[in-house]
């Protein structure tokens, strides 16, 4: 049996939370650099750690694949930036209302703030990664086009999935400690499996079928594309909406039985 | 108007660790090892809450350790949704139950006076237009430029205190917070909130200190093991407190099965 539904509650929440646009854009900056705290470079070690990977494994695997790295560069680099966005926000995701444990239990407060604050944090390291691609890009001569535009609405569309994931897995892994480690573990074989370090043109026959409906392929494909001066194809374009249509659906549903639940679990 | 309804308020807390887990509960669903395993235990905090708190009182809580306090406080503010009862919340609520919400160590007292004015619900025009009437409050001087971590217990309390009571609330809700100052601090603390009683319409506050009580409140609730046992003035509910002191007190569990996800 479910608990009664209170779904204005949830609607209510919702939008509070990202109508707290001073809050959470503050917070986020002051966790991202809490973070670094003390650190000389700050958010920039991320970049930094991700420039070392992209350039090691682009010296192997592109003598590995005999690919140009010209070409093979720019595509890891833009993959590598969303994938690390994405995961990290779906990883910190399941944690995002148990790390707020104290200010759940102290104050009434829109538990999707916390989901906002976690996002921007993530853009803010996403951004500092952008100083990686804009140098892939004077290496590399990746053309800027009006299609680079497209990674604004790109990345605006991921953010709408990610604040409904963080809210199931938020609700879900405070009350269920083990779905973190099902994520985690789930994540890290992700990163092999969709397309990020090799691309879907080295598949042939119907292996093709474990890109073309990989939901995390298509997540990253909208905003790789873009980065790499290219328009995503409409099938991505439509898968990402319609998970974003199912995801909002499903996620209401539970939010609005759950939610008030939350103070009790974290 | 502002008002607090609680109706039939019940509050349950499952107890998890041993059912928390995953792979017990799938193994009890799949293996349908029912009974004494599946039944929950839960304490219960409150049980069955009527009250209803009006414009101009300035209620005080009382009880024993474990009475039910700050889960009715918690309740008060709209952290906790009843596990079953109604509550009604007229009005906007600040809460102060221990340190300052959202208090950074790392960050400087202003850095966190912005974080937590936010968090209670004001806007930076307004925290910046209060920081002047805060400062003087917390007199904590150049330390305000400092990180948090620098502050001795009390100072922390002060400096969440003052966030709390700069916002105009229409409902306050205390917790004892105001202990761990010193003797100057609890004078002046007690000061800022008549004051800020003149601005709130409702004033929630739990403590065990019969002074604070008297001097705070015109309505007093004595709980005991969840239960309301006695509302009336605070002089009555002091003594019945008292007489409720000498009596020894053992906890209770109560361990029922409740058939939802909870």
């Amino acid at each position: 049996m479910l608990p009664p539904p209170d779904y204005s509650g949830a609607i209510d929440d919702i939008v509070a939370g990202l109508r707290m646009r001073e809050i959470w854009g503050r917070m986020g900056w002051a966790e991202a650099k809490r973070r670094y705290r003390r650190t000389v470079i700050g958010p920039f070690w991320s970049s930094l750690s991700m420039a070392i990977f992209v350039v090691s494994l682009s010296i192997v695997w592109s003598q590995l694949w005999k690919i140009d790295p010209k070409e093979y560069v720019p595509y890891l680099t833009s993959g590598l930036m969303v994938w690390t966005f994405f995961s990290t926000c779906i990883t910190e995701g399941c944690g995002v209302f148990v790390a707020s444990e104290n200010l759940i239990k102290q104050l009434r407060i829109s538990y999707t703030m916390l989901v906002c604050i976690l996002i921007w944090r993530n853009i803010i390291v996403l951004l500092h990664n952008f100083a990686i691609y804009i140098l892939v890009v004077l290496f590399a001569h990746v053309p800027v086009t009006w299609a680079t535009l497209l990674a604004l609405p790109a990345l605006a569309l991921l953010c709408i999935n990610i604040i409904w994931i963080a809210i199931v897995l938020g609700m879900f892994c405070a009350r269920y400690r083990d779905i973190q480690q099902i994520i985690v573990s789930f994540l890290q074989v992700a990163l092999f499996v969709t397309p990020i370090l090799w691309s879907p043109a080295q598949l042939t026959g119907r292996a093709v079928y474990i890109v073309d409906y990989n939901l995390l392929y298509h997540y990253i494909e909208i905003l790789r594309e873009p980065l790499m001066g290219k328009a995503p194809p409409l099938w991505s374009w439509f898968m990402v909406l319609m998970s974003t249509i199912v995801g909002w659906g499903v996620t209401l549903f539970l939010y609005g039985r759950f939610r008030r639940r939350i103070a009790y679990w974290v | 108007m502002t008002s607090i309804t609680l109706q039939n308020v019940v509050t349950e807390f499952p107890i998890y660790g041993m059912q928390r887990n995953l792979r017990r509960n799938l193994y009890w669903r799949i293996f349908g090892k029912e009974g004494a395993h599946n039944g929950r235990v839960v304490v219960r905090a409150l049980d069955n809450i009527c009250l209803t708190v009006r414009d101009g009182d300035r209620l005080g809580i009382m009880g024993h350790n474990g009475a039910g306090k700050t889960t009715i406080l918690r309740i008060f503010a709209g952290i906790y949704a009843p596990t079953h009862g109604k509550v009604d919340i007229q009005g906007r609520v600040s809460t102060l139950l221990h340190t300052a919400p959202g208090l950074d160590l790392d960050d400087t007292g202003y850095e966190n006076i912005l974080t937590c004015g936010l968090y209670l619900g004001m806007s930076s025009e307004e925290i910046a237009a209060k920081m002047k009437d805060i400062e003087d409050f917390v007199e904590l001087g150049d330390y305000l430029a400092l990180p948090v971590r620098t502050y001795s217990a009390g100072m922390m309390v002060r400096l969440g205190f003052a966030v709390a009571t700069a916002i105009d609330p229409e409902i306050l809700v205390l917790d004892e917070g105001l202990s761990a100052g010193d003797a100057r601090f609890t004078e002046r603390a007690s000061q800022r909130i008549q004051q800020l009683v003149k601005r709130t319409n409702i004033l929630i506050l739990a403590s065990h200190s019969d002074a604070l009580i008297r001097e705070m409140c015109n309505r007093a609730i004595l709980l005991n093991h969840g239960s309301l046992v006695a509302d009336g003035t605070p002089d009555e509910i002091i003594a019945e407190y008292r007489e409720l002191l000498k009596q020894p007190q053992a906890p209770t569990l109560s361990a029922e099965v409740i058939p939802m996800i909870t």
